[in-house]
């Protein structure tokens, strides 16, 4: 009971947050250039009052919404197609190719955490496209790790061995079998993958490393929002509201998934 | 045990592979970043011979690799030139003190709620400290930061801001707020596991039996129940070491600390290549010691594990 209430207020929340991604950043201002005079209060016009440069803050975090949500969805598609090729090719690959390619996703987990994004961006320049590709690199490791365990699992089924002994082929059987009974698994870790993508996202661009000014992420509105805490509290208040909320809405909708599609799993936890 | 180590080694090796090829890919060699930018195309061309940069990969990474473990990692582009390994010399033990004190408040926390919670199961203690491990998990640190500052170095006036060069109370003080701020993450998810361990121990037939001899309750939990659950535990510590060496890059960049992350944040701010190598190869090396030794360590609390390794 508990934790469908949780699901469904994560999955409200997350709705109304797509709608102000994609209004949001056009409804009352532009979100890239000033349209006031630096840091007003909240008012009639400036709902959520204006930023050190005299932007719109409300339009800004409706933009940061928009950022988050495209790189965390984008990094995850990628994750979750290499993992899933990766994965499955780890257990009906030939050996020459499956041994490698485990060994290589084993060796990833090797580099801790954020460490291996910070280096890529550090190496190939900041901005949202080496993110995206640094973030990718860093996240389909522990997607292929888990689709070799489920197909590993899912490769003895009767339901397999009986489609193999009717003559199936391997990518017959790969697609029409195996996959489906994936999807579940899949959906719910990839929402819980994109808000740690969405949370590493604005770690970066709050180092400063990450999404470069003019464009508004959530993390470097954190990190100028810090600067100003003890005039304008207000100023950090918005991003790191907006963050908080968005990563445990990601996080229960995707507990509630994983709960309905693996009714075992949800008790033990 | 040997082959503990041998993968430890095949680790260190992975990573410095990633490493290298990674600087191989991104654009811009070391040729270029020395010449300068005036330099003309010639110019760099002979630099490029004359450092050695023009022999193919596989020789040149053998090369980075004697290097790299005699912590030579080359000079910083910038300013006075400085040896890479003299700022990471500088930077380390800030970062180690930080990363240090954090796991074992993150341990000390996290072992200490999560067995209450077990012991409590579905009761109130349980639901706090739940709620609070999962507030710990997901507010990110660079959210929890700034508003402990906001309370206790703001507006109560009780803790500094920021570590300052010339710091008028004793380190301490200074540390108090990093290393709660990077512990919070650790200390949740060891919560949890120690929550959800302990009363998968709590359920078993040897907890029964001493219910049944009248062992008194404190001895059951802390004696009997958290010395089998505690392994998975220790485990997770190293993982969670991985956290703390990223983390420690956000809470050295928020309250201005000199350590390891600061410095590498800065390497890459101005793209001095060295460094951000130097620095990454170091994080990853002490990740992987960290948890070798969780390995070394963990055997001599269990006998089990002792017995299977034979």
């Amino acid at each position: 009971m508990r934790r469908n209430w949780m699901f469904w207020g994560g999955v409200v929340f997350l709705s109304l947050l797509v709608l102000f991604a994609v209004f949001g950043p056009y409804m009352r201002h532009a979100w890239n250039a000033p349209v006031g005079t630096a840091r007003m209060g909240p008012s009639a016009d400036f709902w959520l009052g204006t930023d050190e440069q005299g932007r719109d803050v409300f339009a800004r975090l409706a933009y940061g919404a928009r950022l988050s949500l495209t790189i965390g969805i984008t990094v995850q598609i990628i994750a979750v197609v290499v993992g899933v090729i990766v994965g499955v090719l780890g257990v009906y690959g030939p050996r020459w190719v499956s041994s490698p390619l485990m060994r290589l996703t084993d060796g990833m987990f090797a580099f801790p955490d954020l460490l291996l994004a910070i280096m890529l961006v550090g190496l190939f320049g900041m901005g949202i496209k080496p993110i995206v590709a640094s973030l990718a690199i860093a996240a389909w490791p522990s997607v292929a790790r888990l689709v070799r365990t489920q197909v590993a699992s899912l490769k003895d089924r009767e339901f397999v061995v009986a489609a193999q002994a009717m003559g199936a082929s391997t990518p017959y059987l790969v697609v029409k079998h195996i996959l489906p009974h994936l999807a579940g698994v899949l959906m719910a870790v990839m929402m819980v993958d994109v808000a740690a993508t969405i949370l590493s996202e604005s770690t970066l661009s709050f180092l400063g490393i990450g999404v470069q000014l003019p464009e508004a992420s959530w993390g470097s509105m954190i990190q100028t929002g810090n600067s100003y805490k003890q005039n304008q509290p207000l100023l950090l208040l918005w991003p790191c509201l907006m963050l908080s909320l968005t990563v445990f809405a990601l996080n229960f909708v995707g507990d509630g998934l994983r709960a309905m599609t693996d009714p075992k799993g949800s008790e033990t936890r | 045990m040997l082959l503990r180590l041998f993968y430890g080694l095949v680790s260190l090796v992975f990573i410095s592979l990633v490493t290298f090829l990674a600087d191989e890919i991104a654009p811009g060699d070391a040729a270029t970043a020395v010449a300068g930018e005036k330099a003309t195309q010639a110019q760099v061309e002979r630099l490029r011979t004359q450092m050695g940069l023009d022999r193919p990969w596989p020789i040149r990474y053998v090369e980075f690799v004697g290097h790299a473990v005699k912590f030579d990692f080359g000079e910083s582009y910038f300013g006075t030139k400085e040896p890479v390994n003299t700022i990471l010399g500088r930077a380390l033990p800030m970062t180690m003190t930080l990363a240090g004190s954090a796991i074992v408040l993150a341990a000390i926390l996290g072992i200490s709620l999560g067995t209450v919670a077990a012991v409590w199961q579905n009761k109130p203690p349980d639901r706090i400290a739940l709620t609070m491990s999962t507030l710990g998990v997901t507010v990110p640190n660079f959210v929890l930061a700034p508003i402990l500052v906001y309370i206790f170095a703001v507006r109560m006036d009780k803790l500094p801001t920021t570590w300052e060069v010339n710091r008028v109370a004793p380190d301490f003080f200074y540390l108090i707020l990093p290393v709660v701020v990077l512990s919070a993450r650790p200390a949740a998810s060891l919560t949890r596991l120690t929550r959800a361990s302990m009363v998968d121990t709590l359920s078993q037939e040897f907890i029964r039996l001493a219910v049944a001899k009248g062992v008194p309750p404190w001895q059951i939990y802390l004696k009997h129940a958290l010395r089998n659950a505690i392994l998975p535990v220790l485990t997770s510590i190293g993982t969670s070491f991985g956290y703390l060496l990223t983390g420690s890059f956000v809470v050295e960049t928020i309250f201005t600390m000199p350590g390891l992350g600061h410095a590498a944040i800065d390497a890459i701010l101005k793209g001095d290549t060295p460094l951000i190598l130097a620095s990454t190869l170091v994080s990853g090396a002490l990740f992987v010691l960290v948890n070798l030794l969780v390995d070394m360590v963990l055997p001599m609390i269990d006998p089990r594990i002792r017995e299977s390794q034979i």
